[in-house]
């Protein structure tokens, strides 16, 4: 499936950790295992924002491996 | 696709014939290798498919990447430019990093890592080059580029290798270790050795603790991020100075536990790799595995197929881990 919209709700409780997901792609787990701590702490609309576009890139550059494939169903559905 | 142990002459016939080959070996078998397409980092420790775990000076471990990439490049870092390896890499493949131990770029990549611009972007996968644990203190880890004939003992050589189109490069990790059920510990500064640590949000000496609660040092320190387990080893205790040292740093932030105790470690570490991964193995190109693994498991003359590689002091999967099998797939798209 195509990479949602960057305003698709579900990136923000990704990164916020609102909802959590098993996930497949490692190198997005590293990455929300620290974003998650993050903004929990600190979730100014900048920092989601930042990270929201942190994660997107992620997904975004990766999009043709497998398992980004099925993250990307696990999330959006 | 092949990772196997081979003679020098078998590796230079190789060489010779243009093979793209990312070697690993003893620096007195890399310094007798012709120039050519291959990187390598010094270790003489390896898990083969044929014999289990063994130790060789005389002769190298090499991954052959000839088949699968249409294109190679080999560059230099040092632990500033280093920032720059995911937004260096390419379009589609992999990035193989080799950083020698204890280096400046080692550590600068252990403590950065994770806050480089791009972090994630590309796979990076690699290892800590290392020296022979009699030769600890006499010799110096060291990276290879064979199109140059030089080697590095400060900074850092990636390979970025292209695929085809329908081709797609794919990271995993084996970590036998889960979190144990005891104390949540946070610590107050970012580093490779400590004093303090927050246990349950309460600051202790952290080498009287560890002591005190007479916790195996040989079990790791697990955090889980977002569901995979990342390891931190204990390099030693210095009850003296009250300090601990790591073979990775402890970051700010992140909640670690001890790691559950592991009755029969050699056993349960094959279970694990059975049972952890389901991959095929022909999409496997490279693996590599933890020298404390190959100690504490007594991997010496034990296999663990489909994973073959060597054993490294640090392994890259995207950062630094400890304690860990990481591995690196190209699947068809």
């Amino acid at each position: 499936m195509s990479l949602p919209a960057k305003s698709s709700k579900q990136w923000q409780d990704v990164v916020t950790g609102k909802k959590a997901y098993e996930l497949k792609f490692l190198a997005a787990k590293i990455l929300l295992g620290r974003l998650t701590r993050s903004l929990s702490e600190n979730p100014s609309p900048d920092n989601v924002k930042a990270g929201i576009d942190q994660l997107y890139d992620v997904y975004a550059k990766n999009s043709h491996i497998p398992s980004v494939q099925d993250d990307l169903k696990t999330i959006f559905g | 696709m092949s990772q196997q142990l081979m003679s020098l002459e078998t590796a230079s016939t190789a060489i010779a014939s243009g093979r793209k080959l990312i070697l690993a070996g003893d620096e007195q078998a890399l310094n007798r290798l012709p120039k050519g397409s291959w990187i390598a980092g010094t270790i003489p420790y390896f898990i083969t498919n044929e014999q289990g775990g063994l130790s060789t000076r005389e002769q190298v471990f090499a991954t052959d990447i000839t088949d699968i990439a249409t294109s190679l490049e080999i560059k230099a870092y040092d632990q500033n430019s280093l920032s720059h390896v995911y937004s260096d890499g390419p379009d589609n493949g992999f990035s193989f990093i080799l950083i020698p131990a204890m280096s400046k770029a080692h550590l600068s990549f252990a403590l950065n890592a994770p806050n480089y611009k791009d972090f994630g972007t590309v796979p990076l996968i690699g290892w800590i080059a290392g020296v022979h644990l009699d030769d600890l203190g006499k010799r110096t880890p060291k990276v290879y580029n064979g199109q140059t004939g030089e080697f590095l003992e400060e900074g850092a050589l990636v390979l970025s290798a292209t695929l085809p189109p329908g081709k797609a490069a794919e990271i995993g990790i084996v970590n036998l270790f889960e979190q144990g059920e005891g104390d949540t510990l946070t610590f107050p500064e970012t580093g490779f050795a400590t004093k303090d640590v927050l246990v349950n949000g309460e600051r202790r000496n952290f080498a009287a603790y560890l002591v005190k609660n007479r916790l195996d040092t040989k079990l790791p320190l697990v955090a889980d991020y977002y569901g995979a387990l990342v390891n931190i080893s204990f390099q030693g205790i210095d009850e003296a100075d009250g300090e601990v040292k790591f073979y990775a740093p402890v970051f700010t932030g992140i909640r670690y536990k001890h790691a559950r105790p592991v009755p029969d470690y050699a056993a349960q570490f094959t279970g694990k790799l059975c049972s952890a991964c389901n991959i095929q193995p022909a999409n496997l190109v490279f693996s590599c595995n933890c020298i404390l693994n190959y100690l504490y498991s007594e991997l010496e003359g034990k296999k663990t197929e489909p994973f073959s590689g060597p054993a490294t002091f640090g392994e890259i999967a995207y950062q630094l881990l400890n304690q860990t099998l990481v591995y690196l797939e190209v699947h068809e798209i």
